[in-house]
């Protein structure tokens, strides 16, 4: 029971994974609303899926993708990229599953950003990539924190799409969520029960920094005004 | 207001009468049973519906350890086959104290039998990807080589004689299981999918698996590994129809079933 890899191991896939829907969804909800109107519409309604669908259906779908007898997974495998079975794929799992919360997060906060503030950056002489980061995300600061910490929370809390991707393998893909069920099953409540209260210690404590960032920002009004 | 209020009632007294009288209510058998009976018990259950309009057999299929677990908590079950003795013994007050140590109380006294036997299969996915020929070879290459084999946890009646024969080796699981040389499914339909999908190397499953999934068995386990791969079958206590459970029971054991069964390779038990 002391044996705390699945901690680990769910913490190392959920931070890869929130990094990698960080800069994903935010890019995607920038140039997405570039796009002409029926484009979007259905760009919006692929990106946002995965939201929407139980997660056993996104396993499944990953697992047509990058199965070992897929073609995908067999071309990937070719340059040593497995994604089944072993936990990089637990970060494939986490990473669609998380996604859509990012991207429809950053898409709000880009959507509420004042753009006289991006055009006066731009009589300024300013570059396009420096507005971006300097203007836009600070402005949007708050809807992009929440959205970043939505996913990591989701990307920690995945079950099903991990299940069926890598599988339990303990001491090599076993995440806590896949720990839980697992000891469950076997009738080990003891240890069960352990990584439930993990879960929770580490979801209060994320929400609590949140919190405590956001109150602080309030007292100091360093905020630019939208 | 009134008028239409009991024009409503009206109609709707209309149809539950109606609907009352269509239908001759059937009775409902609950059958727990086994992962490795799926394909089987749906096959029976067309011939015996058919042969039994009156009733209804309603399945559910997952590691015996689950099921178990779902009668001792109070599921409604009429009929409970499970895949290994162990289970069917934490169940059966008969059994002594050790096969027993919660002192359950769930199988209807006299109508428990051994149904079917089974055997333990090692499992590659199509292509054999490293190229394993028998259990002999599984045991050298998990001791020191690069291969995951799936089996059922310890819930799951074949993760459990999968553990009997990793001790006949003299392998210790978890030690194997740090390693990263085995991964762990719920029930054996999982670990069986999983070696269809070539996400691992091997699995251990039940023969008749093997046959449904067409999977090639590339070596069976003696009894001396694992013993005896029995099937035991009984009514439950609570169940709400117990002479249509022992009747469904008794019709497990005939002809028609058994030929079902021994044609995915189960083999039945004669009493």
């Amino acid at each position: 029971m002391t044996d705390l890899f699945p901690l680990w191991n769910s913490l190392r896939i959920a931070a890869i994974s929130s990094v990698i829907v960080f800069f994903a969804g935010i890019f995607a909800a920038y140039y997405a609303a570039k796009l002409p109107r029926g484009l979007k519409g259905i760009l919006d309604v692929i990106l946002t899926l995965p939201l929407v669908l139980p997660p056993t259906v996104c396993g499944y779908f990953l697992l047509l993708l990058f199965g070992n007898r897929r073609p995908l997974g067999q071309f990937l495998a070719q340059y040593g990229i497995r994604l089944v079975m072993n936990w990089p794929g637990g970060i494939a799992a986490a990473a669609v599953v998380a996604f859509p919360l990012m991207y429809r997060t950053a898409r709000g906060a880009f959507e509420s950003f004042d753009e006289n503030l991006a055009w006066s950056g731009q009589t300024l002489g300013l570059s396009n990539t420096w507005i971006f980061w300097r203007v836009r995300m600070r402005a949007c600061r708050q809807g992009i924190l929440a959205g970043a910490v939505l996913s990591f929370a989701r990307a920690l809390g995945e079950y099903g799409a991990t299940s069926m991707l890598i599988g339990y393998t303990p001491g090599r893909t076993a995440t806590v969520s896949t720990t839980v069920y697992q000891l469950w099953r076997t009738n080990d409540e003891r240890g069960a029960f352990f990584w439930v209260a993990v879960n929770l210690v580490i979801s209060a404590v994320v929400l609590l920094a949140v919190n405590l960032l956001e109150s602080r920002e309030k007292k100091t009004g360093k905020r630019m005004t939208n | 207001m009134k008028k239409v209020m009991t024009i409503i009632l009206a109609v709707l007294m209309g149809m539950m009468v109606c609907t009352a009288s269509a239908e001759e209510p059937k009775t409902e058998l609950v059958v727990f049973a086994a992962a490795s009976l799926t394909e089987t018990l749906a096959e029976i259950k067309a011939l015996y519906e058919a042969e039994n309009p009156d009733i209804e057999l309603v399945y559910t299929f997952d590691s015996s350890g689950t099921l178990k677990t779902q009668i001792q908590e109070g599921a409604e079950c009429d009929v409970f086959v499970s895949a290994g003795q162990k289970q069917m013994n934490q169940l059966d007050i008969t059994a002594d104290g050790e096969k027993n140590p919660e002192r359950l109380d769930f199988v209807l006294e006299g109508s428990r039998i051994d149904l079917l036997e089974n055997k333990v299969a090692l499992v590659v996915p199509e292509g054999n990807p490293k190229g394993i020929k028998s259990f002999d070879e599984l045991a050298v290459l998990l001791k020191d080589g690069d291969i995951l084999m799936a089996m059922g946890n310890s819930d799951v009646p074949v993760g459990q004689y999968t553990q009997k024969i990793l001790a006949y080796y003299g392998l210790d699981e978890e030690a194997l299981a740090k390693a990263g040389r085995i991964t762990y499914g719920t029930n054996v339909k999982e670990v069986t999918t999983q070696v269809v999908q070539a996400s691992v190397d091997c699995g251990v499953v039940y023969g008749t698996d093997a046959f449904s999934a067409g999977l090639g068995v590339i070596d069976t386990a003696t009894a001396a590994m694992c013993g005896q791969v029995i099937y035991p079958a009984a009514v439950m206590k609570n169940s709400a129809h117990p002479e249509a459970a022992q009747a469904f029971l008794d019709y497990l054991r005939g002809e028609e079933a058994m030929v079902i069964f021994e044609k995915v390779g189960f083999t039945g038990i004669k009493k």
